[in-house]
């Protein structure tokens, strides 16, 4: 295949060793109506392949002692394998035949403890709840599913499930759900999670871009800082498995920014014609699933008197919670309600910690199995757990 | 697949082995090579193979024809055969909904009342490169520019090869398919070279175009019902410029170095364009490959320079509005093209007009300041979705808004403007000079702790994965 070229750029297609006198290096843009020869690639004169090994020797030292600043200092751990968009549209998947599946907000993400659940039923759950959104999104989205004939669980905080504006995060979740598996994704998604077993500095949350921009704790008035974001408050384990980090509990710092993070959960009241249509459109999707024989109920996960009575105040109970199960109804789980569920740990107000997260489900699901005939107590179920299983002698530094 | 992902690193190890592998022949070692660009193309959707398949299929099919067509009517009608079905494949999938909707409207206006079906139809990735790819492949043959290709595997490893295969560069055959006649196979310093570029591609991707500079872009481009004012407009629109920058070169950069790396070279796609003094010296270091294919294919052939300076200016316009509908299906690209189209013909015109200015150290620093600014008051129509949102934003950059919202928190704004001045003071500095002549010069410490620190950045912020924006064209 012939081409035309410059009698001075004979010689120099392919590779070339050294770096081309100024002038030569021609580019398509230098020969108009003509077809292109093959390129010139100069290789500037280095010793590429010492420098080469330096690069990868002392990329290795840097790493190590990133991933050793990463375990020591800031308290993060392999094995933390991180969410993602892909994450969450493999667990949806497995969720189409699911006995049991978990929709909701960030709050029954965190204070779910998959392993209670089913060392209480023999029923692992499948976690499809989602940070920061509303949980009606997922519940419509179960109701259109057709596969699905399971019992969904639907926790929920109030104000996010009446009052949210937006759809949340979520609703990206849901419309991405058929992008989020193409080969490529779900072998990135697999070396990511073999990777993260190993590494500890592999943690979205302290990426370079992430906590550079953290310096600035609000130096321009007027839009939100990267200091008024949420910052890294969770472990995520395998089965989407969220757990409070432990350093929310042990660093007042970072315990004290989670709780700036929510604002009090204030904004305006939910207005009863808002809270009418969403308990409207949760009771159609509640109808849809159980005329396929699925079910649904409902839970309320506990949160700290500090956002609780901003939540009752902008959406009370009577209108909102009682609301929704007399016009669904639906059965559901007040965390109040909850004899087992009262005074927890909730280090930064919205999540339970970690151990009491383990309180807070045994507690809920020994409510579950006598709502619906879909779960037995199994006989070899370990015994019941309360507060004292998980509140800290020293509970008063929270 | 994309560069920027663990799956690619697998992919390229494996690729790597394979090709370098004393015991495979180089008929095999490229027969390797297309069944791994397959691999690649499948592994974001496996269906959308068969339009490669087609593609290559009729163009080869195509040129061999037309050569041994006696008639020049015969030829001609396997070239357009070519082009349609290269175009009608791009139009369907690409422009389809497009079309649809300014039908839909057209309709409207005239009071006919249509309400089509959802066009739902997912873009398969870089249709745009590919076809412009083996267009340039039967036209050049039409055109007599070239020999049609000896072998299919050379041709059909011309189309797919993976580096170039889905966000360019845009190769022609002439550039490629010699390259796979005889064996070739990369050096030690070929290889090091390549893995230094490519760790430059990767870094300007992942750590400045995605981890630094999109979300400025995205605080005030992607915020409703907000009124940015004079400095959020201006610092998220050179944001976005640093971005595009940095996402669409870091592609092409990448792409060189994996080529590389495998023993082939590729044309340079970008050449410190923010340094460039006027449009059309913009335009020859903007997308090298993709404005020398539409001067090649549709400036010229529209007249060029050839036919009076009426008929010049219809010409650029033209390929200039093309150039921008290529970009994407929707009129804010066209608006985007009609913008540098205007800018080429004012400065056609200026150049008439004074011809013999030469223009002095500060008057050339001037005027690539006032290029540069007037290229990213395009680049507001290349980012905003609408009119609407390009119209707040360019509200905002002329101080008109009223009541301005503060949408870029100071600590992210101060990362942006030092990263962006980063890249248009290299490239004011690079504009007489090629990265290879400055590496050279540099001292080899100097380069490797380069090195180490662009490629500790790009271990440290990891990344999310996400696409070059450039895939979607």
């Amino acid at each position: 295949m012939h081409s035309s070229t410059s009698p001075s750029e004979r010689g120099l297609t392919g590779t070339r060793e050294g770096a081309l006198p100024p002038g030569l290096r021609k580019t398509a843009a230098d020969r108009p109506g003509q077809a292109q020869p093959v390129p010139t690639r100069d290789i500037p004169l280095k010793p590429w392949a010492r420098m080469g090994a330096l690069v990868v020797l002392a990329v290795a030292i840097l790493t190590s002692a990133w991933e050793w600043t990463a375990r020591t200092r800031l308290d993060l751990r392999a094995g933390d394998i991180d969410d993602s968009p892909q994450a969450w549209a493999e667990a949806r998947r497995a969720a189409d035949h699911a006995q049991v599946a978990i929709v909701g907000d960030s709050r029954i993400l965190f204070d779910t403890d998959q392993g209670r659940f089913e060392a209480l039923t023999g029923v692992r759950p499948v976690q499809v709840a989602h940070v920061g959104t509303n949980a009606r999104t997922l519940l419509e989205h179960f109701a259109n599913d057709p596969n699905f004939h399971g019992l969904l669980i639907v926790g929920m905080a109030d104000t996010m499930y009446f009052g949210m504006p937006v759809i949340g995060l979520a609703g990206n979740a849901v419309h991405n759900y058929a992008k989020n598996d193409k080969p490529s994704q779900l072998t990135g998604l697999w070396l990511d999670r073999w990777l993260q077993n190993y590494l500890a500095f592999m943690d979205s949350d302290y990426r370079l871009s992430r906590w550079a921009p953290r310096l600035d704790t609000g130096w321009r008035k007027g839009p939100d800082s990267p200091y008024e974001d949420v910052w890294k408050i969770n472990e995520v384990f395998p089965g989407r498995q969220y757990f409070m980090w432990g350093r929310i509990e042990t660093d007042p710092y970072l315990r004290g920014h989670a709780r700036h993070a929510w604002q009090g959960f204030k904004g305006p009241d939910i207005p009863p014609a808002l809270a009418d249509k969403v308990i409207a459109r949760s009771a159609e999707a509640v109808r849809r699933i159980r005329a396929r024989g699925g079910d649904v109920i409902f839970i309320r996960p506990p949160s700290a008197p500090e956002l609780r009575v901003n939540e009752q105040h902008r959406i009370p109970r009577k209108r909102g919670w009682d609301g929704l199960l007399s016009g669904a109804n639906a059965k559901g789980i007040h965390a109040d309600d909850l004899p087992q569920a009262q005074n927890l740990v909730l280090p930064e107000w919205s999540h339970l910690s970690r151990a009491c997260a383990a309180v807070f489900t045994d507690a809920y699901v020994r409510r579950l199995v006598e709502l619906t005939p879909r779960l037995k107590l199994r006989a070899e179920a370990p015994p019941p757990l309360s507060r004292a299983d998980c509140v800290p002698r020293n509970i008063a530094s929270l | 697949m994309i560069f920027n992902s663990l799956t690619f690193l697998v992919f390229f190890a494996i690729v790597m082995a394979l090709h370098h592998a004393p015991f495979f022949s180089w008929h095999q070692k490229k027969i390797n090579l297309l069944l791994a660009s397959y691999l690649f193309y499948a592994a974001w959707n496996p269906p959308f193979v068969i339009l490669l398949w087609i593609s290559t299929v009729v163009d080869w099919w195509a040129a061999q024809w037309m050569v041994r067509a006696k008639r020049e009517r015969t030829r001609k009608l396997w070239m357009l055969t070519s082009v349609c079905v290269n175009l009608g494949m791009l139009g369907y999938f690409k422009y389809g909904g497009f079309l649809l909707d300014n039908f839909v409207h057209v309709a409207g206006a005239l009071g006919i009342i249509y309400h089509p079906p959802g066009w739902d139809i997912v873009l398969p990735v870089g249709i745009s490169f590919y076809t412009f790819a083996t267009l340039s492949y039967t036209l050049d043959v039409y055109l007599r520019r070239s020999a049609p290709a000896g072998s299919f595997l050379n041709y059909a490893l011309f189309v797919t090869f993976f580096p170039h295969l889905v966000a360019g560069p845009i190769m022609r055959p002439t550039e490629l398919v010699p390259q796979f006649e005889e064996p070739r196979r990369a050096r030690a310093n070929q290889i090091g070279f390549g893995l230094a570029l490519l760790t430059l591609g990767l870094f300007q991707k992942v750590v400045l175009a995605d981890g630094f500079l999109a979300p400025v872009v995205e605080a005030v481009y992607d915020a409703p019902n907000k009124a940015p004012g004079m400095l959020d407009s201006w610092v998220a629109t050179l944001a976005f410029a640093g971005q595009i920058f940095c996402d669409f070169a870091g592609y092409s950069t990448s792409a060189i170095g994996v080529a590389l790396c495998l023993g082939f070279a590729m044309p340079d796609n970008f050449r410190f364009p923010y340094g460039a003094v006027g449009f059309s010296d913009f335009w020859r270091r903007w997308h090298i490959t993709l404005s020398s294919w539409l001067r090649d294919y549709l400036y010229i052939p529209l007249g060029g320079n050839r036919h009076g300076q009426g008929r010049t200016y219809m010409a650029l316009m033209g390929t200039m509005l093309l150039g921008g509908l290529w970009h994407g299906a929707n009129w804010t690209f066209v608006v985007w093209g009609g913008l540098h189209g205007t800018y080429l013909s004012v400065e056609r015109w200026l150049r008439g007009r004074f011809k013999g200015f030469a223009p002095g150290r500060m008057s050339l620093l001037g005027l690539a300041v006032l290029t540069f600014i007037l290229v990213n008051i395009t680049w507001v129509f290349f980012r905003a979705k609408t009119f609407a949102g390009a119209s707040v934003v360019l509200k905002g950059m002329a101080g008109l808004q009223a009541k301005p919202d503060p949408l870029i928190a100071a600590g992210p704004m101060v990362i942006a403007i030092v990263i962006v001045s980063a890249i248009f003071g290299t490239h004011l500095a690079m504009r007489n000079t090629t990265l290879e002549a400055v590496v050279e010069r540099t001292p080899s410490v100097a380069i490797a702790g380069i090195w180490t620190l662009l490629l500790f950045a790009v271990i440290i912020e990891q990344g999310q994965g996400s696409a070059f924006i450039y895939f979607a064209f």
